[in-house]
């Protein structure tokens, strides 16, 4: 029998016993199977994606422009995460309600809003809560800027609802005015120099008149065509409407003209007031909620499937599983064979660090596929996992995430001298993996250099690849899936190099 | 064959020995500035077997583990096999069987699995159940083959190791006391055993707890405080216990102190003698087989009828009190 058959003999000497120690606990086997789909399973049934709700308490101040209605109002703009508790004047009694969690927010009006604004200066709502949750305080944060959002949009509301109720007397003006001008055009036509002079007197007044308003109503008009792009923004302004208007009319009256000029700038005047006329019954026609809020955003997605929460974590907590059970059954293997005292025998054996390590890698990379079979058949037919992709690039990311685990558990194994040692590194592990793999934050959040650890986990690659294959149904990013092999071989060398030292080395 | 004498200083010289499977020379093992194992030296005949006693902690382990390449010496050197331990082939591995002092298999695993494990580390052959049946079978095993080790004796598991130490059929055998735990039944059968190895060529290094068991060997190391203070056959180590052989010698009528004085002074007599009845007394001599017929002259010229002369085998165990004695009387 040749010494490479010897070999595979003493290697499979592992697979067995590493597998039958296994099957010997059912009950950890069960507990690695159950536990996360159960969690999982829990998880999905019970996770409401929902927004935290927070019931806001408002405080008046004495002589307040704005009603409670209209604070309820911009509540209920904001949307299902703010609720109207009601309203108080009295900050201190409203604080401690905040204080013993009778309410979640206090909002207190600004000291003489007008007054602060008309000193050129931003009036400012106060929100007090009592998080210390960073993501909650940043919600909070978040909902304050949505609330006074909603707040500036009602006064420019109201202002827009007010333009229009004097677009009404403007379009009379407007009227008058084109009488004039029609009277104007005929006392020109027939030389009537004293008609004329009083038409023109009156059309001034009827052009004033209309500019007061119209500068600012059609002012929003042409503000939102402004924001529209350059086909609308091209179209002349109002102002400059009123402003030729203006000087057509003044330079009505001077000598130099030839009575053709004269009716020439009659002519471009009616059309000014008709152009005019349309901008306002345009402006009237609009909505004053669209015309302070024109622009509303819609999201679409090119995936081809939208995951839920749960879903979209299954597969992570799948990777990190995996990892968790590699590691842990790596940490321990070793460690325990020292323990048991069984490496002595291995010492004086023909066994060989290779033979060792390569059946203890075959026994958990089988154990652990047999365990990721079930619980992804589990997540996929049972918590309606949406799995789009390909079956064998899953089946290759899930071998090479195993076997990148296997790496740092067996070398988490051999420089501990204890059980509780290992379990610990293998702890640490898992840690790192939740904060640094992507599992509850993306990387994107991370410090460049800290992504480093990031990278040296495979759980941070077998989310990225489980989640592109399964929810994108694409192929997997060929890059990384070799960037964790990679690891994983460079793991097993260290491995290897720690396992010769321990089994060939003498003390 | 030669063996290993005391030098003056009370320090034994290794004396080369024929075509010995391991050999020892001045092998020191320290840890951390201890000494476990200190300047031991000595020759392992191929084909015999070869005790290693003393009392606990004497530093027989370490001395296995050295000799396996389980230790590195600090100083001295090791051959076995004419090789190095540290630097032992796989072949030149799977020529030694080493069972070690605890059970060192796995708990979980049943009396089979752990002895197929063992002979797959070995490489065995996949139709290798014929041969573990026979390990079980010798070991008594057989029956409890389906059993967890860990629901097993303490001396089940002992002979469960010896199996997995014997199962590849190695050359040279380390035994870190396999006795230990057995009950004399079967102690008496793998004493007939390790013999039946022996005569098919194997060697066998052995220590044993039970100094009785010394007479087995061939060879005997006596090793106290991590010094060996002796190796010799088991009679020889007797001889070196008492300073010569025991003779039990019988009359029939009670000795008197002139006889007993005039006894003392025979040339051939050690001075300590022992009564041991009114009408006996345990005389040490220099060599039985050739002072008993001078006892007997004496014996007639004196007018004292002898009853019975015969040579007194001390146990091991006295063999051995006696032998710590002397060390420790020797500092």
């Amino acid at each position: 029998m040749g010494n490479f058959f010897r070999g595979i003999v003493r290697s499979s000497a592992f697979i067995r016993k590493e597998i039958f120690e296994i099957l010997r606990q059912p009950r950890l086997v069960a507990t690695l199977v159950l536990g996360p789909f159960l969690i999982l399973f829990i998880f999905g049934i019970g996770y409401r994606d929902q927004p935290t709700v927070l019931r806001t308490l408002f405080v008046a101040q004495p002589n307040s422009a704005i009603s409670p209605q209209q604070i309820e109002t911009s509540v209920k703009s904001v949307g299902s995460q703010l609720t109207y508790a009601g309203s108080t004047a009295n900050l201190d009694d409203a604080l401690n309600r905040l204080r013993h969690g009778q309410v979640d927010l206090v909002v207190v009006e600004p000291v003489d809003a007008v007054s602060t604004i008309k000193s050129n200066q931003q009036a400012v709502f106060t929100f007090y809560h009592e998080e210390i949750d960073p993501v909650q305080v940043t919600y909070i944060s978040y909902l304050g800027w949505l609330f006074v959002g909603e707040v500036n949009q009602e006064v420019l509301r109201a202002f827009a609802v007010q333009g229009q109720k004097e677009a009404v007397n403007l379009h009379a003006s407007l009227q008058d005015a084109h009488q004039n001008l029609s009277d104007m055009r005929q006392a020109v036509q027939s030389g009537d120099q004293v008609v004329a002079q009083q038409k023109q007197q009156q059309l001034i007044g009827n052009v004033d008149a209309v500019s007061l308003g119209v500068a600012t109503s059609l002012g929003l008009l042409d503000s939102l065509k402004q924001a529209q792009g350059t086909a609308a923004a091209n179209a002349n302004p109002p102002q400059n409407t009123l402003t030729d208007l203006q000087q057509n009319i003044s330079q009505l009256g001077t000598s130099t003209d030839t009575t053709d000029q004269r009716l020439a700038r009659i002519d471009k005047m009616d059309k000014d007031l008709t152009d005019l006329d349309a901008q306002l019954t345009e402006f009237k026609s609009i909505d004053p909620s669209i015309i302070v809020s024109p622009f509303r955003n819609k999201t679409k997605s090119i995936a081809n499937i939208q995951p839920t929460t749960a879903e979209f974590f299954a597969l992570a907590v799948l990777a990190l599983l995996l990892q968790h059970l590699a590691v842990t059954f790596a940490a321990l293997s070793i460690v325990r064979e020292r323990n048991v005292g069984t490496m002595e025998l291995f010492r004086v054996s023909p066994l060989s660090a290779a033979e060792a390590l390569i059946g203890k890698y075959l026994s958990y990379m089988l154990f652990g596929s047999v365990i990721a079979a079930i619980l992804s058949a589990l997540l996929i037919f049972t918590l309606h996992v949406p799995m789009l992709g390909n079956w064998w690039y899953f089946a290759l990311v899930i071998a090479a995430v195993l076997f990148s685990s296997l790496g740092i558990g067996f070398a988490i194994s051999i420089i501990s001298q204890t059980d509780s040692q290992a379990v610990q590194y293998s702890m640490i592990i898992l840690l790192a993996s939740v904060f640094f793999s992507g599992f509850i934050m993306s990387l994107d959040m991370l410090w460049a250099p800290v992504k480093v650890i990031s990278w040296l986990l495979p759980t941070t690659y077998g989310t990225l690849l489980l989640r592109n294959i399964a929810l994108r149904g694409a192929d997997p990013n060929w890059g990384l899936l070799a960037a964790l092999i990679a690891l994983g071989l460079v793991l097993m060398l260290i491995s290897w190099q720690l396992m010769r030292r321990l089994i060939t080395t003498s003390e | 064959m030669t063996l290993i004498s005391p030098t003056e200083t009370g320090q034994p010289q290794p004396v080369l020995v024929k075509d010995s499977i391991i050999s020892a020379r001045h092998l020191t093992k320290k840890f951390g500035g201890e000494f476990a194992v200190e300047d031991v030296s000595f020759d392992v005949p191929r084909a015999s077997i070869f005790g290693f006693i003393g009392p606990s902690g004497s530093g027989k382990t370490t001395t296995i583990r050295l000799l396996t390449g389980v230790y590195t010496p600090s100083e001295g050197d090791v051959s076995v096999i004419d090789r190095s331990p540290a630097h032992f082939s796989q072949r030149e591995r799977a020529l030694l069987g080493y069972m070690p002092q605890l059970f060192v298999l796995y708990p979980t695993l049943t009396v089979w699995e752990n002895l197929n494990f063992a002979a797959s580390l070995y490489g065995m052959g996949l139709f290798r159940g014929k041969r573990l049946a026979e390990a079980l079978k010798f070991v008594e095993l057989y029956d409890h083959r389906g059993k967890l080790a860990r629901n097993i004796s303490g001396g089940m598991q002992r002979r469960l190791s010896l199996a997995a130490t014997l199962v590849h059929d190695p050359q040279l055998i380390f035994l870190d006391e396999p006795t230990a735990g057995i009950d004399p039944v079967l102690r008496r059968k793998f004493w007939d055993h390790f013999r039946e190895l022996k005569a098919q060529g194997r060697t066998i290094f052995i220590t044993t707890q039970y100094v009785s068991e010394a007479d087995n060997c061939d060879l005997v190391g006596v090793q106290n405080n991590g010094r060996l203070l002796l190796v010799d056959t088991p009679q020889g180590i007797r001889h070196r216990a008492y300073g010569g052989d025991m003779v039990d010698f019988r009359t029939d009528q009670p000795f008197d102190f002139e006889a007993e004085a005039s006894l003392r002074s025979l040339p051939f007599v050690r001075a300590k003698t022992v009564r041991t009845g009114p009408d006996s007394m345990r005389i040490i001599v220099n060599q039985a087989s050739s002072d008993t017929p001078q006892l007997m002259a004496w014996a007639q010229r004196q007018n004292i009828q002898v009853k019975t002369v015969e040579e007194y085998m001390p146990p091991f165990e006295d063999v051995f009190v006696e032998l710590m004695r002397t060390e420790v009387k020797n500092g």
